[in-house]
């Protein structure tokens, strides 16, 4: 092929609908209209299978097809002659398009009719530019290489999650003018994923959770493929609003009220795209918009590589962090003088760790057993400077595994504390080193 | 060869006034082809329908509906989806000529007036349907079979009524 296929995916928006050519064993010609064509790799695309009719009942037995695309920016045409291989209804490519289709339904007024019942896999054996006379193509996003290289050379610098996070977040809305986005972790027993950073909302929502294959998000990290939806739908599946969810099974849990989740309450683009790294998912970055269109396939490829150097840093400060907790023998201070003051009451629930910090909700879960252990033994020792080391240690905080990221952890437990007020604070003193910082004396309780 | 089919009036309608209208055919290896009209106009009973094609832009499409005579013509207004599909074997070929003018101005004035609609400004519309009056052929076929081809439900019901 001359023209690579990832030239022309700005036809493959599913902004214009292509128009797909096939023929019977009778040598009926047919046309029919596909709503996608989607880009899977340089050699292959995707049609969308909606609908058993014509198209359909032709490609199974005469595999030949010929689709007609057109540039939505330059009304330049296409012609992709392509063969059917097969039929995919689950996975990453799937998963993408039944995203995208939900978007293209709800711009086209054709929610409840569109619907994808699979992913008709074809073999691209050439892709030919129709003589014409298209407009001039609309200039690319400028920047987009340097705002990439100053990411790396900031990640690069980083000693920490924070510093990276806050990199990412700074780059995304500032250089990339990707205004709304968040970086969320993931917890794999609990098949979740939590906030710890987001930049363009009136709330941080860090500790805010949305589970593993619920909305753009949650698709993208079960699927571990990135999601982008330009017409955003008000679809159900895709919505990423948060029920909040009260979990009652157990009697001595207090009614924890869920962080609210910050997203914008009438997006019109969102792109997620998972973080990996050593073919682990670690989480995911999310942008969003309030315009239609606004995310490219370009703004994806982008994405995809801001994440994927998130995903290594994250990888190598984990490492970085516990090579170095290795020398930090956990010193256990302690500290004769309590703070002055009015008590700081610290509730915490034990079957799912959440923790009420005058009587309001703070954290859960790890986090939660975490803050919760550092309280008993500041209360009971005296104590004020902890390692990583040692609460990797701790049986009691059952962490969940080796590979669970402690750090994204106590980011999250450090950034709930910085929103709740001056009281109580986690300062990092060192590599794998921290202080707990207590400006009441704490009261703790235990229903 | 079919009788010809007798297409209901709103569609009827719908053709006559000018929408999005893409042609097809396949060579003797059943291998498709396709390419959208830059133009169509449609007698008052519909058993005539001409359709304006660029030579440079339908080569083997021309060269099919030549060698083959088969032929798939598809209607559709972009905002509401409505979509009819037709098949002949009937095609005349012959180039366009001035003549032809008043209908590719009428079609093109529809077409940006439809495209419009979902969003388009006027300029796309021009580059999506530009031509040259040399270049440019005339086909002009007897639907023998017609089809719903909205999308929903009854996409590819037969147009029954046969005159």
């Amino acid at each position: 092929m001359s023209t690579p296929l990832a030239g022309i995916r700005a036809c493959l928006e599913g902004a214009i609908p292509a128009v797909l050519a096939t023929c019977g064993a009778d040598g009926v010609p047919n046309v029919a209209y596909i709503s996608q064509v989607f880009h899977v790799d340089e050699r292959h695309v995707a049609l969308s299978f909606q609908f058993f009719n014509k198209t359909r009942q032709n490609i199974l037995s005469n595999p030949r097809a010929t689709a007609l695309l057109l540039d939505p920016r330059t009304a330049a045409f296409w012609r992709l002659h392509i063969r059917y291989l097969r039929t995919e209804s689950e996975g990453p490519v799937f998963e993408s398009m039944k995203a995208q289709l939900a978007g293209i339904a709800s711009h086209s007024g054709m929610e409840g009719v569109f619907r994808l019942l699979g992913s008709d896999i074809y073999e691209v054996e050439k892709l030919e530019q129709v003589p014409g006379d298209p407009l001039p193509a609309p200039p690319q996003p400028a920047g987009r290489l340097a705002a990439l290289r100053s990411l790396s050379e900031k990640l690069a610098r980083c000693n920490a999650l924070d510093e990276a996070l806050n990199a990412v977040m700074a780059v995304l809305s500032d250089a990339m003018d990707m205004r709304h986005a968040m970086v969320l972790m993931l917890d794999q027993p609990a098949q979740r994923l939590y906030t710890v950073a987001s930049t363009g909302y009136a709330v941080s929502g860090v500790g805010s959770e949305i589970r593993v294959g619920q909305g753009v998000i949650g698709v993208a990290a079960r699927e571990r493929t990135p999601v982008r939806i330009s017409h955003m739908t008000n679809a159900a599946l895709y919505s990423q609003a948060m029920r909040s969810s009260f979990e009652r099974e157990s009697p001595d849990i207090a009614p924890v009220t869920e962080i609210p989740y910050p997203g914008l309450a009438e997006p019109h683009s969102q792109l997620a795209v998972p973080i990996l790294s050593t073919g682990r998912l670690l989480g995911v970055v999310f942008v969003e918009s309030p315009q239609d269109l606004r995310f490219s396939y370009e703004d994806e490829d982008a994405l995809v590589i801001v994440a994927g150097h998130l995903g290594a840093a994250i990888d190598l400060l984990q490492t970085g962090a516990e090579s170095a907790e290795g020398e930090a023998a956990a010193p256990s201070r302690n500290d004769p003088a309590p703070p002055p003051g009015a008590g700081l009451q610290l509730r915490h629930y034990p079957a799912n760790d959440s923790v009420f910090l005058d009587g309001e909700y703070l954290i859960k879960g790890v986090a939660g057993a975490i803050l919760w252990k550092l309280a008993r033994d500041h209360v009971q020792q005296g104590r004020t400077e902890f390692s990583n080391r040692e609460l990797r240690l701790d049986p009691s905080l059952g962490l969940p595994d080796i590979s669970d990221n402690l750090e994204a952890r106590l980011l999250l437990l450090q950034r709930r504390l910085q929103e709740h007020g001056p009281h109580l604070r986690i300062e990092k003193t060192g590599r794998g080193r921290f202080r707990l910082v207590v400006g009441r004396p704490l009261r703790l309780e235990q229903p | 060869m079919d009788a010809p089919v007798r297409l209901p009036a709103d569609l009827l309608a719908m053709i006559a006034r000018g929408v999005s209208c893409i042609v097809g055919s396949r060579d003797e290896a059943l291998r498709p082809s396709i390419m959208r009209a830059v133009g169509s106009q449609v007698t008052a009973d519909g058993a005539g329908i001409t359709v304006y094609l660029s030579r440079s832009q339908s080569r083997q499409l021309l060269q099919d509906i030549a060698s083959t005579a088969h032929l798939a013509v598809v209607f559709s207004e972009p905002a509401s989806h409505r979509t009819v599909q037709l098949k002949s074997r009937t095609a005349s070929i012959r180039a366009a000529t001035e003549a032809d003018r008043p209908a590719l101005d009428r079609y093109l004035a529809s077409m940006e007036h439809e495209i419009g609609r979902v969003g388009y400004p006027v300029h796309m519309a021009r580059a999506m349907l530009a031509y040259r009056l040399d270049d440019l052929v005339a086909l002009t076929f007897t639907p023998e079979l017609a089809f719903d081809q909205t999308p929903g439900p009854r996409a590819g019901r037969a147009l029954e009524s046969r005159s």
